[in-house]
């Protein structure tokens, strides 16, 4: 069918293509290529496509019209993907995270409820013997800071690798852990799977920090807070910023990203042991306040 | 693309409607649920850790 007007009769003369009825016309996918049964024999010649047939011009603008709009939808298809990455990366992770939160809780809870290993050496009222290893990922303490409410409680897991800090808050492993001489460090995310150190920065010095374990409840009070560089791995020393001294304090360290939704900084906050408080004894006073 | 999906879903246009809406959202839940998850472990701006 398309091919009638691309078979030039042989007899036309120059003269007749070029003052054909079509020629200027607009060629198109619309336009039918059929010459009327009674019209002349013509060769069309489209202006644009310097002497090729209509038909071959117009499928290919008809292709070139279809790719175009190909990639537009590829393109807003792209934008879109993007921008559920992102509702992805702000709510999702946060429903993830919480459902690993609640797991967790759950596994303490059973953990410690059951009656403790035996340890050879039974540590003394204040200075309990060092807990057993924990696995990676898996919980080890909830922290408690009054400051963000009463139901502030996230579970803070061991190890500080993507992955574990997709769960909670981590334990940098090697560091002293809650209760022991040394700093407890731990690090959280600001933003994104479930953002447990989101308002780190609201602390002021003072405000108490609750650790609990099996046990005991750790009290720290905030002694100060700091914005340094990713780089500055003494933060996270027994004593901050002094390599090789020897601990004397028990000490905690928070540490997360600095600003909000980036992570070109980090924010690090100080505190001390002040009060070690045996479970038996009830909540410590800084739980009781509010 | 889109255009040529619509044309190729069988029935009058509420259900055509009803079955785009549901492949949208399928579409969504495999993007949430599988595909971001997988990816985000290997995209950069997720390594917020030292040595990580």
């Amino acid at each position: 069918m398309a091919g009638a007007s691309s078979v030039p009769a042989a007899e036309d003369e120059q003269g007749t293509a070029s003052s054909g009825p079509a020629t200027g016309g607009i060629p198109g996918p619309g336009r039918p290529a059929v010459p009327a049964a009674d019209a002349p024999t013509v060769l069309v010649e489209d202006p644009a496509s310097g002497g090729e047939s209509a038909p071959a011009a117009g499928w290919r603008r008809m292709l070139a019209g279809r790719l175009a709009r190909g990639f537009g939808e590829l393109l807003i298809t792209a934008g879109i993907v993007v921008a559920l990455f992102l509702a992805y990366q702000l709510w999702v992770t946060d429903l993830f995270a919480g459902r690993t939160q609640d797991r967790l809780h759950h596994q303490l809870d059973q953990a410690w409820r059951r009656p403790p290993a035996p340890r050879a050496p039974a540590g003394d009222r204040v200075r309990p013997a060092p807990p057993p290893p924990v696995d990676l990922g898996d919980g080890l303490a909830i922290l408690r800071v009054p400051r963000f409410g009463r139901d502030y409680s996230p579970v803070v897991v061991e190890g500080v690798a993507a992955a574990d800090l997709r769960r909670g808050p981590g334990h940098i492993p090697g560091t002293a852990m809650p209760g022991q001489l040394g700093n407890f460090v731990v690090s959280g995310h600001r933003t994104t799977y479930g953002k447990p150190f989101s308002r780190l920065d609201e602390l002021k010095v003072g405000d108490p920090l609750v650790v609990e374990v099996r046990d005991r409840y750790y009290t720290y009070r905030v002694t100060g807070s700091e914005v340094v560089t990713p780089n500055r791995v003494d933060v996270t020393y027994p004593v901050p910023k002094r390599p090789g001294v020897a601990p004397a304090k028990d000490l905690i360290t928070l540490t997360t990203c600095h600003p909000k939704f980036s992570a070109s900084h980090r924010l690090i906050v100080y505190g001390e042991l002040v009060d070690t408080t045996v479970k038996s004894a009830g909540v410590p006073p800084a739980l009781r306040g509010e | 693309m889109y255009a040529w999906f619509y044309r190729h879903l069988p029935g009058p246009p509420r259900l055509r409607l009803t079955l785009a809406v549901i492949a949208v959202l399928a579409i969504v839940a495999l993007l949430m649920f599988v595909v971001f998850p997988a990816v985000e472990t290997v995209l950069p701006n997720g390594r917020v850790t030292l040595g990580d």
